[in-house]
């Protein structure tokens, strides 16, 4: 299978028809519907899941029917930017892709069949890409993806790509507010290393951090998931002049990132004392000062966990994903991405009775379902036309 | 004379057998006896609600309180309150071990209150681990929490 590429539809075939009725009806049937496919051609699942992506691209590029709020919110992103994401290819395996945040424009930025390709994480400025190689027979961990694989530093646009360090180096790699080091995550603490010499330049304390550290857009602290502040997964700041830590949520929460203020952060979060999903309840998408006070609802939806929350860099919309899976389901077939404006907030999906009640001035859209991804990233930077198969 | 043999095999195998489930040497095998820094045998006090979970999309250790029985390597006290993390707990240790949490083991399948363990600890659990990590006592104990690397039963 070549690579996912947009095709044209034309409005009222057979496929863009069916791809209409089964959006009408949800995601998850029509995924359904399309694995279910790839399985009955004696394919892999993915198969069936690149269709569905590819199908529903086309189906909305060739003007297929959606709401006018949703229609507005797609035309109002079109042009700011681009995301890139982890997506399972036609091949099966792990790449990355880029796509307009409208969903359109999707291209495959890796193409390498023999690995898989996840975290990818454009620079502040937007010129480059830093993203994790893994063997393709290793699974991606929802909880470990940062400490997986090879570190691969390539220009924004997939070209130029080479390995930083062996498997495992570099852990939790992100970017720097200039660029110019990285801020990674291991056992003995962080560690900022230049990212020129590749030498590690300062170090502070681990402070119980253990995954999904980001440094601050204006480089005074660091947000990341923490053992040291509560029961379970907490989000902690820690501040980069003196190396204080202190906790930002606790009790069920993760994958934060910060807002371009650096003064406020998104994360998932699954509150107690919720009645859906027996008990267990859905994460959602959460807002809060990274220095405390009230946590805000971003979003949540009724059948779904919903993790990776990003923020467009110009701080107007944010980017997420998730499924029923806890942890985005990157070991399988993946999920739709959703966008949303952050002046929509609070948005429910779905009738959540329970949920409506706390949160009586909700808004139920409006959402773009972008296609299936996992941990997205924003970068208004324009990016050549074409490019991709970044190949160390 | 076959007779004497026979029966002094038994008696030795007995006496061994004794010597396995006598305090100061059950549980005792060469990994528990060596790893770590610390050696005890400890019975497990309690096993709070929510502190074991199989979830099979979270690998996370779980803080667990010991009391020590008899301690074999380091500087513990006997009756001493320990706090010990153990990874994905609802595991038998032997397959507990992986890529995030290696050179994990031992022979204990389950994790009760009441039970006697022998187990070889490191300090600071921080040190060995980086991951989620469930601590019903979390506010409520003082001291470093250890790191199980060996956990046998010793019952």
């Amino acid at each position: 299978m070549k690579p996912i590429r947009m095709r044209a539809q034309r409005p009222g075939s057979p496929g863009v028809a069916t791809v209409q009725a089964l959006f009408s009806k949800g995601w998850k049937k029509a995924r359904g519907f399309f694995q279910a496919l790839g399985k009955s051609a004696g394919t892999f699942p993915s198969l069936g899941n690149a269709a569905f992506v590819w199908l529903a691209c086309g189906s909305l590029a060739a003007g297929a029917a959606e709401a006018p709020d949703v229609a507005a919110l797609r035309a109002e992103v079109r042009g700011l930017g681009w995301l890139v994401f982890a997506a399972r290819s036609a091949a099966g395996d792990y790449d990355l892709f880029l796509c307009r945040p409208d969903g359109s424009a999707l291209r495959n930025l890796t193409q390498t069949p023999d690995a898989n390709e996840a975290y990818p994480l454009f620079s502040r400025d937007g010129t480059r890409l830093l993203y994790r190689r893994l063997a393709r027979t290793e699974t991606i961990n929802g909880n470990d993806y940062g400490t997986q694989g090879r570190l691969c530093l390539a220009r924004a646009d997939g070209a130029g790509a080479q390995t930083l360090g062996g498997d495992g180096e570099f852990p939790w790699a992100s970017w720097s507010p200039d660029g110019r080091q990285l801020l990674c995550l291991a056992p003995q603490g962080f560690q900022i290393v230049d990212l020129a010499s590749r030498k590690v330049v300062r170090t502070l304390p681990r402070a119980g951090f253990f995954q999904q550290p980001t440094w601050s857009p204006d480089g005074r602290a660091i947000v990341g998931v923490a053992n040291a502040f509560g029961e379970s997964w907490s989000i902690g700041r820690m501040d980069m002049a003196g190396g204080a830590a202190s906790a930002v949520h606790v009790q069920d929460c993760c994958t934060p990132d910060w807002f371009p203020d650096s003064a406020h952060i998104i994360f998932s979060w699954r509150p107690a004392g919720q009645t859906l999903n027996k008990g267990y309840g859905w994460t959602q998408l959460w807002r809060k000062a990274a220095k405390g006070g009230p946590a805000q609802l971003v979003l949540a939806e009724e059948g779904r966990h919903i993790y990776g929350g990003h923020v467009s860099p110009d701080g107007r919309y944010v980017i997420c994903t998730g499924n029923m899976q806890e942890d985005g389901d990157p070991a399988h077939s993946g999920a739709p991405m959703s966008l949303m404006r952050l002046c929509d907030a609070p948005l429910i999906i779905g009738a959540n009775a329970a949920l409506r009640t706390i949160h009586p001035a909700a808004k139920s859209g409006p959402v773009l379902a972008l296609p299936v991804g996992w941990e997205p990233c924003w970068t208004l930077h324009e990016l050549p036309a074409g490019g991709g198969g970044a190949k160390p | 004379m076959r007779v004497m043999y026979a029966l002094s095999v038994v008696l030795l195998t007995g006496a061994c057998s004794d010597l396995a489930r006598s305090p100061a040497h059950a549980g005792a095998d060469a990994q528990v006896q060596t790893l770590g820094t610390v050696e005890v045998t400890a019975r497990l006090v309690e096993v709070p609600e929510g502190a074991i979970f199989k979830r099979d999309l979270y690998d996370y250790a779980t803080i667990l309180k010991y009391e020590v029985v008899t301690v074999h390597r380091g500087a513990l006290k006997q009756g001493a309150v320990i706090y010990v993390g153990q990874y994905n707990p609802w595991k038998p240790r032997a397959a507990a071990a992986d890529r995030k949490a290696p050179n994990l083991g031992g022979n204990a399948r389950q994790f009760h209150a009441g039970r006697l363990q022998r187990l070889a600890l490191a300090t600071p659990l921080d040190d060995f681990f980086m991951g989620g990590l469930v601590d019903k006592y979390f506010g409520r104990r003082a001291g470093p929490a250890y790191w199980a690397v060996w956990t046998n039963d010793a019952d």
